[in-house]
């Protein structure tokens, strides 16, 4: 029999990795168990047309935890952010445009709403006191609210307190945000519809929810999170797309002592008597260890990865009606030159930045509509980068990659499959970019169109879910992934979750990753004393 | 402290709530007046005469969550009240000519929804008592004063509430289940016990009627327990009616009211709270006459309180900014129709139980997707072209409320948002929204549309115009997470009292919400009584 590690990590995505970095950290022998040829999982860069390269999934980066920057030292390990600035929201005959310096965005609100830029002051003040007040939140370990088990609730009992000193007014903008809808919430404070439709669109993506759906308030507060955390600008693209941000965490943990291997599927975890002991390879391989780290999504972790049999019916039950259902798609464009927008012709800085297909919250609410009756939308929210303009070397001299997210691509179609509408998914993104960008035909030389169904077929995404699981408020903090299993334990000694099924939830936080190892780490040493 | 006329309390609005209030400030020993814009009592609960001898619900018609406690403590039976359970609590007719019905009994439904799905029929009776024992605690969570979380124990406080009697007394995995509940949509929380479309439809419904939310939007399921809590509804709800109208419950709090020393004035609008520094020192009326007392409680919306009672330069520009944003999105009309005959209702099949189904709630939604359909068109600020409705015949079960023969039939049509995106609430709308009706329920009950002698329907203007509630919300608020518990209707109010002195909540607007259960004028009175033990 091989060698015995302290711990395997089944999957090579950027939490896995991440907690690889930390238990090898902590002198542990780590091996990692990537399924397919190359790690990073849904944070990768690959060369599907010739010449150029994408970011085939998550494409920017705005929440990953300065604390794992720091402690991993991932700029010495290649991490380089590159910003973004701004955004860009095209109409077929107007634009809101919002940049970072300060004086311009106002003006240009202005030119829309003398009042709204009168708020969007205030109004950023207000979100950037949420955040520093929230952000406790991405790095405390879940308490069971059911247990009188005291662990856990300090750290809650501390946030709350912290609520009881806010003023009042920001109280209630706390609420709101953890409960309403961001259309709702918006609607205290703007009318101008592009800057309220681009504004509420990062609290639908990778949700099977509206804007006008309760509960999508509060990823309002994330792009402020990223804002502020001050010493490292955390909102931008990765250089040489996400996949950067996978192999420089990859390379920190081979650094620290960590093994891996790829094209290594695991089959099964194996036990003895309710311990974790080791794993199984698809080849028959059998590799032991103390510590078992799944992280791969909740239902992969629980059904296929062990035998339900193994697990209390209820975790069983509770597993298997977790919400996944994909609702997004990404397109990937090879352009011979730029897209050039019929209200801003030409070339020019709004390229730079990210550019955003909200014209109207009713737009991006009829969006969801088509999905909710299991059709993509004909009129999708589109989000779109073009990274060959802050890092050339993504494609051929002169020719440009375009990163498109789609949503709504419901995973559950009501007629058809994914794999017959792919092409007329990737045709109708086609056609809304031309509506603002009419040159858009003619300059696509390659795309790649990723379905929800490709998701889960190739990078392991359950039916499609981008964050391992949907965001909503019923599956967040203490029940996420499920009620009383919060705290990254599983009922199986020894083995662990660590993927974004876990709390704090999706995105490349990397914080999942970090959080598991330290109570990982935490219960070694408790069982040792 | 002496008031000129000698009032402790003057509370705005007759209301149920109101009186609810008055009679506990009375029973109290609170020199205590209602006044009441209206000629008569109850508000939304109320009786009205559509036609000679034919009286249908004003708006709510039943009444079903009234807590028991409140019925009690005030001697409303002694006071005349009688309620009536009929057997079964909802019955809903597709146009196929199939049914489902919920009985009262959750054996005898499981029963029959056998025919439909045998799993359906095992989870059924499960469902009913996990709805309850979550129910039973959201009851008593209504029950308390929230704590204000801008208290030094607001962690012990939130912290008692999950590790208190009642959370406690859920076992474990129900406790666990409530959290991840409550936020749900109602068509997750459904679809996770049942696969019959149909059955899904009329359970979702409960968590979304009256509100402006779909069966797919997120703190729906919340709605759903709460129109069990305190009750023994169950998964079913409740359906229960007051002998002669709902009017009648109205009528025995005033008579209890009354009893216990409180005066009732109709015909008596409140135009402004009058206040002095920042103390409440009575209401002036809008015939110009002013009353003094160092207690005001308005059972009238909040959102209506801060922006047309009460003084701008007393509530201040904040407050009335967030009053502004207190979310009241009506989308409820109401159909009252006098009939010559009782309709026939082919999907409830003949014989006794075929007579008896008709007796409880008449829910015309084909499916979870007809009613989020319903729901999008009021996005768009449009009436739904496949509205959801909700009828009862009260006079199958009272017959003293329209003449020998004859019937009325008390519809709730949803959703008919307030605020138009083109058009207003006028005649020519009133009378599209009334024939819509007319000709869905035809759809279940052919010939409806002959038996029909008159028809009275109160858009969402109408409500607002008539009832008073802003944007016509029967629940004075929509009853969203966002405007729950602590935060209804807004943090810094949901201990009932405004922020200035004197002032208080005790409608529907505030915790625990609306749907005539007497608890928010409960609570407001306990509070009340309460502050002034500790001035004294």
């Amino acid at each position: 029999m091989a060698k015995r590690y302290d711990a395997v990590i089944i999957g090579g995505g950027h939490n896995g990795l991440t907690t690889a970095a930390y238990l090898a950290r902590a002198g542990w022998s780590v091996l990692v168990l990537e399924r397919r040829h190359k790690i990073g999982g849904a944070t990768t860069t690959e060369e599907i047309v010739p010449g150029f390269r994408f970011s085939v999934l998550s494409y920017v980066v705005s929440l990953l935890r300065p604390e794992i920057i720091r402690e991993l030292e991932l700029p010495k390990h290649g991490l380089e952010i590159l910003p973004l600035d701004g955004t860009f929201t095209p109409l077929p005959d107007d634009y809101l445009w919002r940049r970072d310096d300060h004086a311009w965005t106002m003006r240009e609100i202005r030119r829309w709403s003398k009042s709204d830029a009168d708020a969007y002051e205030e109004y950023g003040h207000l979100m950037a006191e949420m955040a520093r007040f929230i952000k406790p939140i991405l790095g405390i370990v879940p308490p069971d609210p059911t247990s009188l088990d005291p662990r856990g609730w300090p750290p809650v009992a501390s946030l709350l307190r912290d609520f009881g000193r806010l003023p009042r007014a920001q109280q209630q903008a706390f609420v709101g945000l953890m409960t309403m809808s961001a259309s709702d919430f918006l609607d205290q404070w703007f009318e101008t519809q592009p800057l309220k439709a681009t504004m509420s669109a990062s609290g639908i993506i990778g949700t099977f929810l509206g804007v006008k759906s309760p509960g999508t308030a509060y990823v309002l507060l994330h792009h402020y999170m990223g804002e502020i955390d001050g010493a490292f600008r955390a909102w931008g693209i990765p250089k040489g797309g996400t996949g950067g941000v996978a192999d420089a965490i990859a390379s920190a943990a081979r650094a620290l002592g960590a093994e891996i291997r790829v094209d290594a599927p695991v089959a099964k975890v194996l036990t003895t008597a309710d311990r974790a002991t080791g794993v199984v390879l698809e080849s028959g391989e059998e590799i032991a260890a103390g510590t078992v780290v799944s992280a791969v999504d909740v239902r992969r972790t629980f059904l296929q990865l062990l035998d339900e049999r193994q697990l209390p019916g209820d975790l069983v039950d509770e597993v298997k009606r977790f919400k996944f259902r994909g609702s997004s798609g990404k397109v990937n464009l090879a352009l011979d030159a730029l897209p050039s927008f019929s209200a801003l012709p030409g070339e020019g800085e709004h390229l730079r930045g990210a550019m955003s297909m909200s014209p109207s919250i009713d737009y991006m609410e009829q969006a969801y509509d088509d999905a909710k009756y299991g059709r993509f939308s004909r009129k999708p929210y589109i989000d779109m980068i073009i990274p060959t303009l802050v890092d050339p070397d993504m494609a051929p001299p002169g020719k440009h990659v375009m990163s498109c997210f789609v949503q709504y691509a419901p995973y559950h179609l009501a007629e058809g499959t994914w794999d017959d509408q792919r092409e007329a998914f990737g045709d109708a993104v086609i056609d809304a970019i031309a509506t603002v960008a009419p040159n858009i035909r003619d300059i696509v030389v390659g795309r790649q169109v990723v379905t929800p169904l490709d998701m889960e077929r190739t990078y392991g995404l359950t039916e499609g879910n981008i964050f391992h699981g949907e965001l909503s408020l019923e599956q967040l903090f203490f029940s996420r992934p499920v009620p009383g299993w919060a705290r990254y334990r599983t009922p199986i000694r020894d083995y662990w979750m660590a993927g974004s099924s876990t709390h704090p939830g999706g995105g490349i936080m990397a914080a999942n990753g970090r959080l598991a190892a330290l109570e990982i780490l935490r219960s070694r040493r408790q069982k040792a004393a | 402290m002496t008031v000129r006329d000698g009032w402790d309390a003057i509370v705005v609005g007759a209301g149920h709530n109101g009186l609810v209030t008055a009679a506990y400030l009375a029973k109290a020993g609170m020199r205590t007046l209602v006044l009441e814009r209206r000629e008569k009592v109850g508000g939304l609960v109320g009786t009205v005469e559509i036609a000679d001898g034919t009286y249908a619900p004003t708006f709510f018609h039943t009444v079903g969550r009234l807590r028991p406690i409140v019925a009690k403590e005030l001697g409303l039976y002694d006071a005349g009240l009688g309620l009536v359970a009929p057997e079964v609590r909802a019955f809903a007719p597709r146009v196929d000519g199939r049914a489902i019905t919920l009985w009262s009994d959750p054996a005898r439904t499981a029963n029959e929804l056998r025919a439909w799905s045998p799993a359906d029929a095992d989870a059924y009776v499960g469902f009913d008592r996990r709805v309850r024992a979550l129910a039973r605690f959201l009851g008593e969570l209504g029950d308390m004063t929230p704590p204000d979380p801008s208290s030094p124990t607001v962690s012990d406080a939130l912290r008692g509430i999950l590790l208190g009697r009642a959370f406690r007394g859920l076992d474990r995995k129900d406790a666990q289940a409530l959290l991840r509940y409550l936020p749900m949509a109602v068509a997750d929380f459904v679809a996770e016990s049942f696969e019959t479309d149909s059955l899904r439809a009329l359970l979702a419904w409960r968590g979304v009627r009256f509100t402006a939310m779909g069966p797919w939007s997120g703190g729906t399921t919340q709605v759903l327990l709460a129109d069990s809590a305190g009750n023994d509804g169950g998964a079913a709800g409740e359906t229960v009616v007051a002998r002669g109208g709902p009017g009648a419950l109205a009528e025995a709090i005033l008579t209890a009211a009354r009893a216990a020393g409180a005066e009732v004035r109709t015909g008596a609008e409140v135009a402004a709270i009058r206040t002095r520094g920042e103390r409440v020192v009575g209401v002036a009326l809008a015939s110009g006459e002013e009353i003094d007392a160092p207690v005001v409680a308005s059972g009238v919306d909040p959102r209506t309180t801060i922006l047309s009672l009460l003084d701008p330069m007393a509530a201040g520009p904040t407050l009335r900014w967030r009053a502004g944003n207190i979310r009241m999105p009506g989308t409820v009309t109401k159909v009252n129709l006098a009939l010559s005959a009782l309709p026939a209702f082919p999907a409830a099949g003949s014989g006794e139980d075929g007579a008896k189904r008709l007796r409880g709630r008449i829910v015309l939604a084909d499916g979870v997707d007809a009613l989020e359909r319903a729901f999008d068109a009021s996005k768009y600020g449009r009436v739904s072209d496949e509205l959801v409705l909700e009828a009862t015949i009260p006079s199958l079960v009272d017959r003293s409320l329209a003449p020998a023969g004859r019937h009325v039939m008390s519809i709730i049509a949803q959703w008919t948002p307030s605020t138009l995106r083109e058009g207003t609430w006028d005649d020519a709308a009133r009378k599209t929204v009334g024939d819509a009706v007319v000709a869905r329920l035809a759809t279940v009950a052919p010939g409806i549309d002959g038996l029909v002698t008159a028809r009275q329907v109160l858009t969402p203007g109408d409500i607002e115009r008539e009832l008073g509630p802003a944007g016509g919300h029967p629940y004075h608020g929509e009853p969203g997470l966002d405007q729950w518990f602590a935060w209804r209707p807004m943090l810094g109010l949901a201990r009932y009292r405004y922020p200035v002195a004197g002032l208080y909540l005790c409608g529907s607007g505030a915790h625990p919400g609306g749907g005539v259960t007497g608890v928010p004028g409960r609570n407001a009175a306990r509070e009340i009584v309460g502050d002034r033990r500790k001035r004294r």
